[in-house]
């Protein structure tokens, strides 16, 4: 198995696609980082003229950390078309390669060729957070310097004093881990029912879409169902930059992101053991 | 021997009680010169500031002034908030300058204390003070408390507590009471998790009160500031 998921990492790591999502969030940071260098004070006092008007704030309110929090806030919208990518690709890209069929060739079970298929697209979703860490913040660092960081809630101002900021960046990226790996699973489950690639790829981004579009209107009709929503839960990240940090609704979020996963996976094998398999 | 202790004891009442049930305006004159031998200071402090929309740890860092109203809170690599400039957190800019009305508003009990109450408004329409409000340690001749109502930031409450610094009408605890108005952004602006509003409902109003105290530890005294210093950037 493990021979299997190291031609598995070589197959997704040896395709110039896999490495366009690594340029997407090179791309997507840099023109942050470049349009925050340039008019980043105009952006923050837009978005604090409430408290402006009230208190003064001096310091660097633009560093490193808020730089870094205001792009993970938007590229985690986008991340799970870069996770889509590779992982609706692992079974209908096979198909669509009549390759599938030569796999299952091989004395392995459908049940690990799944598996395998999950750990080789949950790996790549790491790697890919690691580097959006790395861009995000990292590089955000670099370029604005540390501080203490502003948070701006609704209803809420917070502000994190610079010392208890990078373990809050670290649960965060591990939390954004699992919140992909709950997309990677979706997308490899919608995968198993096709055989071109791009299906699986737009259907997935087409469930995440909708989905967030429900986790996010503020009507009554929808709050019956948001708790389940798996949408309403990948946000929980944000909860690490809370204070207090809501650390029981996070758990929650885990439980929910973990039972999708798990239910997903399962619905993937259990799908495909009965796959007539013709490609 | 009894004769001279007699004599002592005499100055010494009389001069602490040389306001004591004397005139107003004697007393807010003699309060305000106190207060203003202070020309400049830097100390260091710890702030808290209570807001019911704000949720920010205890601030540590080092507070410069220089009268008339200049204020700088330092914190190396950090950020400090301050309130805007005219609820500034001195009490020379919570009590009138220039002339003013003095009304003697009689005697209260303020923590255990009697104090004189007096009401101040300035002459000129000028400034942003409309009245001040001050309970009055006469014995000490302290501001315990200030009530000043602004033309543009409603009322501020001032309320002190003094120790070593007494002698220069500087106090080691202050805290300032203020109205603030509600703080609000659009949900599809900020993106909330949801699950973390641990916040209770609470009821729509135009202004809430806040309030900030800060801990003086430590003051340099008239020591000559430069103009500089207010313009640094942290």
């Amino acid at each position: 198995m493990i021979k299997l998921l190291w031609f598995e990492l070589y197959k997704i790591f040896r395709r110039p696609r896999t490495y366009i999502s690594f340029g997407i969030v090179t791309a997507i940071t840099s023109v942050i980082q470049l349009a925050m260098l340039s008019d980043g004070e105009s952006f923050v006092n837009f978005a604090m003229q409430g408290i402006n008007e009230q208190f003064e704030i001096q310091g660097r309110i633009m560093n490193g950390y808020l730089i870094g929090y205001i792009i993970l806030q938007s590229l985690l919208i986008h991340i799970p078309l870069l996770v889509a990518l590779v992982a609706g690709d692992s079974l209908a890209g096979e198909a669509n390669l009549g390759t599938l069929r030569l796999i299952l060739t091989r004395p392995i079970s459908r049940h690990q060729l799944i598996l395998v298929k999950f750990i080789s697209s949950f790996i790549y979703t790491t790697l890919l957070i690691i580097w959006l860490a790395v861009c995000a913040l990292f590089f955000s660092l670099w370029l604005f310097g540390t501080g203490d960081m502003i948070n701006l809630k609704s209803d809420a101002f917070i502000l994190i004093l610079k010392d208890d900021l990078m373990w809050r960046y670290g649960a965060a990226f591990l939390f954004a881990m699992l919140a992909m790996t709950t997309i990677a699973s979706l997308a490899i489950f919608l995968s198993a029912f096709a055989d071109n690639a791009i299906g699986p790829i737009i259907s997935t981004m087409g469930v995440v879409v909708v989905l967030t579009i429900l986790s996010n209107l503020e009507l009554p009709l929808f709050n019956l169902v948001k708790p389940y929503l798996f949408t309403t839960h990948m946000i929980g990240w944000k909860g690490f930059f809370d204070d207090p940090v809501p650390y029981e609704a996070i758990r929650r979020s885990c439980f929910v992101l973990v039972a999708y996963t798990i239910g997903f996976l399962g619905m993937t094998m259990l799908y495909f053991n009965k796959k007539d398999i013709r490609s | 021997m009894i004769r001279t202790f007699a004599i002592l004891l005499c100055a010494v009442f009389f001069c602490n009680a040389s306001f004591a049930g004397g005139d107003a305006n004697q007393l807010y004159e003699a309060l305000r010169k106190k207060i203003f031998q202070v020309k400049d200071y830097q100390a260091l402090v710890e702030m808290k500031i209570e807001v019911n929309y704000m949720r920010i740890p205890q601030l540590t860092g080092k507070l410069y002034f220089k009268s008339p109203d200049k204020m700088r809170l330092e914190r190396t690599g950090g950020l400090s908030i301050l309130p805007k400039k005219n609820i500034n957190l001195t009490l020379s800019n919570l009590i009138p300058s220039g002339q003013v009305v003095v009304m003697d508003a009689g005697y209260a009990m303020l923590n255990g204390k009697k104090v004189r109450v007096m009401k101040i408004v300035p002459e000129l329409d000028a400034g942003d003070i409309v009245l001040t409000k001050m309970w009055i340690d006469e014995e000490s001749l302290l501001a315990m408390r200030t009530e000043t109502t602004t033309r543009n930031d409603g009322t501020v409450i001032m309320e002190m507590q003094y120790a070593a610094y007494a002698q220069y009408a500087l106090p080691d605890r202050v805290t300032i009471f203020m109205d603030l108005k509600d703080y609000k952004l659009p949900k599809g602006v900020t993106l909330d998790y949801n699950q973390s509003a641990d916040l209770k409902p609470k009821k729509k109003t135009e202004n809430q009160k806040g309030n900030i105290q800060i801990k003086y530890l430590k003051y340099e005294i008239n020591k000559g500031l430069s103009d500089a210093v207010f313009n640094q950037k942290n």
